[in-house]
């Protein structure tokens, strides 16, 4: 098997550093800790097409990021882009918006069981931070419980206090949880009675670097109860989980109804369009606050949006990316074996999230995800990797392939040291 | 902002320790300590402490207190900053008739290491000077980082976010290391490598390391340029690099 090699993306990646600060920023580029080394991964593509992309050099990849998330059906899908392009030519972003919008709306409501309304912005983060102003609109509250490691996108109030940026008063009104520790969130309820607005979490936990974890029986049913009890509202970031685990919403994949909903990656394959989901007991609250964004309104990802949703229930997607996340990752747990390796998967397996255990320093498994992406499997080291539509059974063949062949380089190796050339 | 009790210790902790290593790198230091048998004192009134000793050509800096000839109090952590940004001095406890030392050899010695640590472009055209003024700045920045880490109010919650394990610090091939501990949210710099790191920190070489440490380039393009790689359970190095960037607050 070849192993890549990434010139042109080196060439690219140095024209780039020289007008964007690092090169590229956020969690596609080489500072966020995922790309270990960096010297294995590719910076920029060219294309894509289904389950691939291909690199500036010409290397195809196996893409199990898909764009972090955003990729569900499979690059360029046919029925998502000609949908898209046919709104183009009626009009985009306009003076008037298009009554897709309400076609789009519509939909939304009909497909997430708790959702009443839904309101359309363009990333995770605008919906999140949406999100707590309408609890605090609606109960005159200002406080909020998050859960220690998620992540709700790069708002302030998301960061740390020491962080680059962050003031005091970002971070003031937060309170943080252990996740699935129903005791906490009491104790803090109890401690703050009438102050706290809103209890903001993913469905189940999945941070980077860590395993990731299930609800614990009865957790969110518990959380529910007291949040309904104490007048908090219950939101839930669904952007990463969305439409991956079930597709009336991953509080119904749980068994509870939150109040606030998030949506976002899956909604339109990659077409840029997020939602908020509502009940009715909020309606008020999101019509009274002024929020909005130049491109919210515009058709062309509203209309991605629908071809993307009645075709991913058409397909029954989430239980497709469940199936074959298995397949995948039961395959990959069974060739680590083989060589002797013990590799651990966490999660929902449409969005899996794996390390080779017995190293906590966790470069063995670094090691080997970058021999993965270097023969064209590509995965990241320590984010949760996501499944699309598109993967078929010979892909995963493939990749089960290029993890073995991995695991071969891993065991012939000497063991890291210190002046190891990364 | 930069807290005075948090600076006094890298005053004495992160650049006065750089005495160790320029008695051992510079010639001409290592001439003027070569028959020094002498143990200076530094204590601060609500502040660190440590004991600065000369003996048979090498220099060693302990925290804390121990055996001296010379001993310099100082009122508060203000008061020793200011002395070490030459507008105060110490007040001798004892040792009166050892100041000699202070005023000849030791002064001779920090202007040494000033002269190290304050480079200019025509000096780092020397590959020697660049080398030793790498090694002081890499200590100076690592060590106050430490410190910055055990006592400023937002480094303490950097600090407290890097997961328990050793990092290593350095420069690939045969190039000097460091490494920093971190215990239960306490910070400690240590010379030389662990044998067990939990993250790895290096440089491609020592034109790489000193241009981010004197900043000429952020470090953020090192990375993504790949003149800084970094490896292994990476929040560690996340956080120690939060710590690293209030650095420059305090020793500007």
């Amino acid at each position: 098997m070849n192993t890549y090699s990434y010139e042109k993306n080196q060439e690219q990646f140095m024209r780039a550093l020289k007008v964007i600060p690092t090169g590229i920023y956020g969690h596609l580029g080489p500072v966020e800790g995922c790309f270990i080394p960096t010297s294995a991964y590719p910076f920029f593509s060219q294309r894509a097409n289904g389950a691939y992309f291909w690199d500036v050099d010409g290397n195809r990849f196996i893409d199990y990021m898909c764009a972090y998330g955003p990729n569900i059906l499979g690059y360029n899908d046919e029925d998502v882009d000609a949908a898209a392009a046919e709104q183009a030519k009626a009009g985009n972003c306009t003076t008037a918006p298009s009554s897709i919008v309400i076609d789009l709306a519509e939909l939304m409501v009909d497909t997430v069981a708790m959702a009443d309304w839904t309101f359309f912005a363009k990333n995770g983060g605008d919906v999140t931070s949406f999100a707590l102003m309408v609890a605090k609109a609606a109960t005159g509250r200002k406080k909020t419980i998050l859960v220690k490691g998620n992540y709700h996108g790069v708002a302030p109030w998301t960061q740390k206090l020491g962080y680059p940026g962050i003031a005091a008063e970002d971070v003031s009104n937060n309170f943080y949880v252990d996740w699935n520790n129903y005791d906490q969130v009491e104790n803090i309820v109890k401690e703050h009675p009438g102050e706290i607005a809103c209890f903001m979490s993913t469905p189940y936990y999945h941070p980077v670097f860590a395993d990731n974890e299930l609800p614990a029986p009865g957790y969110w049913q518990k959380i529910r109860k007291l949040c309904t009890d104490n007048g908090i509202v219950l939101a839930i970031d669904d952007v990463r989980c969305g439409f991956r685990l079930d597709m009336a919403g991953s509080d119904h994949y749980f068994g509870f109804k939150a109040d606030l909903m998030c949506f976002c990656k899956a909604i339109a394959n990659g077409w840029n369009v997020s939602a908020l989901c509502g009940t009715d007991a909020l309606r008020d609250a999101v019509s009274s606050i002024m929020y909005t964004g130049s491109y919210w309104l515009s058709a062309v990802p509203f209309a991605a949006g629908i071809a993307c949703i009645k075709k991913l229930k058409e397909l029954n997607a989430p239980q497709m990316l469940i199936k074959n996340g298995r397949k995948l990752t039961e395959g990959l747990v069974d060739t680590a074996k083989n060589h002797g390796y013990k590799l651990t998967v966490t999660g929902v397996p449409s969005m899996w999230y794996m390390r080779l255990t017995e190293d906590d320093s966790l470069m063995l498994h670094q090691e080997w995800v970058a021999e993965c992406v270097k023969r064209g499997a590509f995965f990241t080291n320590h984010h949760n990797l996501f499944m699309c539509c598109a993967i078929t059974d010979e892909d995963i063949s493939h990749t089960l392939d290029i993890a073995d062949e991995a695991f071969k380089v891993l065991r012939k190796r000497p063991p890291t040291t210190i002046n190891s050339v990364i | 902002m930069k807290d005075q009790l948090t600076m006094s210790c890298i005053n004495l902790y992160a650049v006065l320790q750089n005495m160790e290593n320029l008695v051992e790198l510079d010639r001409d230091a290592k001439l003027l300590i070569e028959n020094a048998e002498i143990a200076i004192q530094f204590a601060v009134r609500g502040g660190p402490a440590a004991l600065l000793s000369f003996e048979n050509g090498r220099c060693r800096l302990q925290k804390g207190k121990g055996r001296s000839n010379i001993s310099l109090y100082f009122t508060s952590p203000e008061h020793l900053n200011k002395m070490f940004g030459g507008k105060a001095n110490p007040i001798p406890l004892k040792g009166l008739t050892k100041t000699g030392f202070l005023k000849n050899e030791f002064t001779k010695l920090t202007d040494r290491l000033t002269y190290y640590l304050k480079p200019t472009d025509e000096l780092l055209k020397n590959p020697e000077y660049l080398r030793i003024n790498t090694i002081l700045t890499a200590n100076t920045a690592f060590f106050a980082l430490a410190e910055i880490g055990n006592n400023d109010v937002l480094g303490r919650l950097n600090a407290g976010r890097i997961p328990d394990g050793d990092i290593n610090v350095s420069i690939l091939g045969e190039g000097p290391s460091l490494h920093l501990k971190a215990r239960k949210g306490r910070l400690e710099a240590v010379k030389g490598a662990s044998s067990a790191p939990r993250a790895i920190m290096s440089f491609a070489d020592i034109e790489a390391a000193n241009g981010m440490l004197n900043g000429k380039v952020d470090a953020y393009t090192c990375i993504a340029s790949g003149t800084i790689q970094m490896k292994g359970f990476l929040p560690m190095l996340d956080h120690m690099n939060k710590l690293l960037s209030q650095v420059p607050e305090y020793l500007k």
